[in-house]
């Protein structure tokens, strides 16, 4: 690979990694509190059609962030009735909302732009470019000449790291997740965390949807999150539930699936499912205690009532 | 209450399937179900099938139904569903379709199913070859003949044989202008993963392709995308569309698609049901028949370089006469000499 075509691949990984490592920094918060959603893919489809129909009523890519940002909060805010407030399976939960989110979206989009589909010319989340750091050699321009939701998550995960373990609030959402009836105990208000773990997790999931379809995609397909939810899911693991690490952990995914297009434009003629496992793979590794310790909080998934 | 829910459920249920077995066909008119693994609203393959089965409803006045399946888990209920309440004909858009169709097909005997780029034969289970290689191997020759870095490319979603062969025949059609010219070929492994396909073709155009061809369904809006970008950057760049007349989508970098004309041959195929010569053997649809083709976007034609029009022509009464045979890949079961 020479070097022009190496800053090209280190692009590529960057943009296929964003979406992920938003996604999984919200999911990483969720989770942390002992919410696992499951329901991410709807809330990101949902984030990438309300961006594309807020940028379109808006004329404005800004703006659209900000409708599928709200549309990721409403896909999760089904999620936290049913599976937070109401104490249902989170899993079965988390699959209603996915699969909900897939077919309201595509009921959407068809109703507003015809059954058989079209291409839409959505206004675009342009790529900014930060002066100096964009200049720094092979990795400057794969970095910093990004879409400003790009930057949003390089801001977010040091961000999410330091709250949550270093400053007391952070504390308490971690309690949440780990012993939510100790937290009660202490005085922590564990639905009310719970709650708003779950719809910032889905507020990031739909800025991550609105990504996909202002900044990369440039348009709405139906089904066009292709599992990224759940891949955000897996990022979180190997992340092992750490803001810096899943953001690092997302652009290693973004790498490999941006490695496979490579390889195959090169012409290797070699089975490029290889690549697409391989990123699954260390996750299982991460979950055996290989990569690293890797330890879920004590109370995730588990439905909680109040024991007052 | 739980019990109130449930007998609720319960005569709702009964509800619904008395529902269905009273509307099953008293006045005999044809009843033809869609199945597509994918949206409808993907501007091509899907999007043709569902427009064939508005087109049987129009023409034969048929009762027309669609249902898009999510897993593979759902081909044998969705089957199930339509064969049990009075389906007569069951277009089963793709190749995923053939193993749960003839599981289907003899616990039905009287429903037909008639299952797009399949390979399975049945008594009442045909497969429907779209010998989209022909469009496909003209779409090559255009290619080529557009491209000025004397390299193209491919991007498909998933390799299964149908997309393969297109590939090859592109390939092929490539060639028989440019026998010098590379051709780069991609499968992302998903047919909507928008981001996926762009990029794919993203890395094939930094390698130095300049005509990019598709084989995926909705995400073939970020193979246009990709392009689109590129020429924005100054590059002479084009892509060509498939499965579909695609050259509206993006009028402005498709230099033309290689159609296979779906609704005329479901319409073809549901008159040849109705008059009971469907069944035992595959169906095809060719450039003979007008279903493939490849068609030159109007708006681009100024920018075709003379000639090229002329000699795909020729392919084409080439290819209808059987002088040309295009090549292509095999998977429909104990075929020989099929057209």
């Amino acid at each position: 690979m020479s070097q022009a075509e190496l800053v090209l691949f280190l692009e590529a990984s960057v943009r296929l990694g964003i979406p992920l490592a938003l996604a999984a920094l919200g999911e990483t918060i969720s989770e942390r509190s002992g919410v696992i959603n499951i329901g991410l893919e709807g809330s990101i489809i949902g984030g990438a059609l309300g961006g594309a129909l807020g940028a379109l009523a808006f004329e404005s890519a800004g703006l659209g962030v900000v409708t599928g940002a709200a549309a990721g909060v409403l896909a999760a805010s089904v999620f936290a009735v049913f599976a937070v407030w109401l104490g249902a399976d989170q899993i079965i939960t988390g699959t209603a909302v996915t699969i909900g989110g897939l077919g309201m979206t595509g009921a959407i989009y068809q109703a507003r732009f015809g059954v058989t589909g079209t291409e839409l010319s959505l206004p675009t989340l342009a790529a900014v470019r930060v002066p100096l750091l964009a200049d720094i050699p092979i990795v400057g321009s794969a970095l910093f000449d990004q879409a400003p939701t790009a930057y949003l998550a390089y801001l977010l995960a040091p961000t999410l790291w330091y709250f949550l373990f270093h400053t007391p609030y952070g504390l308490e959402l971690r309690a949440v997740g780990e012993a939510p009836d100790a937290a009660e105990a202490a005085g922590v208000r564990v639905l009310l965390v719970r709650l708003a773990t779950t719809l910032f997790g889905g507020l990031l999931a739909g800025i991550a949807g609105a990504h996909l379809a202002l900044a990369h995609a440039g348009t709405f397909a139906e089904n066009m999150s292709a599992g990224k939810g759940f891949i955000a899911i897996a990022v979180v693991v190997l992340g092992r539930w750490n803001p810096v690490l899943v953001l690092l952990a997302a652009l290693f995914f973004g790498a490999a699936s941006a490695l496979q297009f490579f390889l195959q434009a090169l012409g290797l003629d070699l089975a490029y499912q290889i690549f697409l496992a391989l990123p699954y793979l260390l996750t299982l590794a991460a979950l055996a205690g290989w990569v690293g310790r890797a330890r879920a909080p004590a109370a995730l998934a588990l439905p909680w009532e109040s024991k007052r | 209450m739980s019990r109130n829910v449930r007998t609720c459920l319960l005569s709702s249920l009964v509800a619904l399937v008395g529902c269905g077995g009273s509307s099953a066909s008293d006045d005999g008119s044809l009843r033809a179900a869609l199945l597509t693994s994918g949206p409808v609203s993907d501007a091509g393959w899907y999007a043709g099938a569902y427009d064939g089965l508005l087109l049987i409803q129009d023409s034969l006045g048929a009762t027309i139904s669609h249902q898009q399946t999510a897993t593979p888990a759902e081909f044998d209920e969705a089957f199930l569903a339509y064969a049990s309440s009075g389906y007569d004909l069951i277009f089963a858009h793709g190749f995923e379709y053939q193993d749960a169709a003839v599981r289907a097909g003899s616990q039905f005997p009287d429903v037909t199913i008639v299952v797009s780029g399949g390979g399975r034969i049945a008594d009442n289970v045909v497969p429907l070859i779209f010998r989209l290689e022909e469009g496909s191997y003209l779409a090559g020759m255009a290619a080529a003949a557009m491209s000025e870095t004397g390299m193209v490319g491919m991007v498909g979603g998933v390799a299964i044989p149908p997309a393969q062969g297109t590939f090859r025949a592109f390939e092929a059609g490539a060639r028989s202008i440019d026998p010098d010219i590379r051709v780069l070929e991609t499968f992302t492994g998903d047919w909507n993963d928008v981001a996926a396909a762009k990029e794919a073709t993203v890395a094939q155009l930094s390698r130095g392709a300049d005509v990019i061809i598709h084989n995926v369904d909705a995400a073939s809006f970020g193979v246009f995308q990709a392009v689109r970008e590129a020429a924005a950057d100054g590059r002479t760049v084009w892509a060509v569309g498939m499965n579909s007349d695609q050259n509206d989508v993006a009028p402005d970098v498709i230099i033309g698609s290689a159609v296979i004309r779906i609704p005329q041959a479901f319409l073809e195929t549901a008159r040849r049901w109705e008059t009971g010569e469907v069944g035992g053997a595959p169906i095809y649809a060719s450039i003979r028949e007008g279903v493939i083709d490849f068609v030159f976007n109007p708006r681009l034609m100024d920018r075709v370089p003379s000639g090229i029009v002329e000699r795909i022509a020729a392919a084409r009464s080439d290819i209808r006469s059987g002088a040309l045979t295009v090549p292509r890949v095999r998977f429909v079961e104990d075929e020989v000499g099929a057209p």
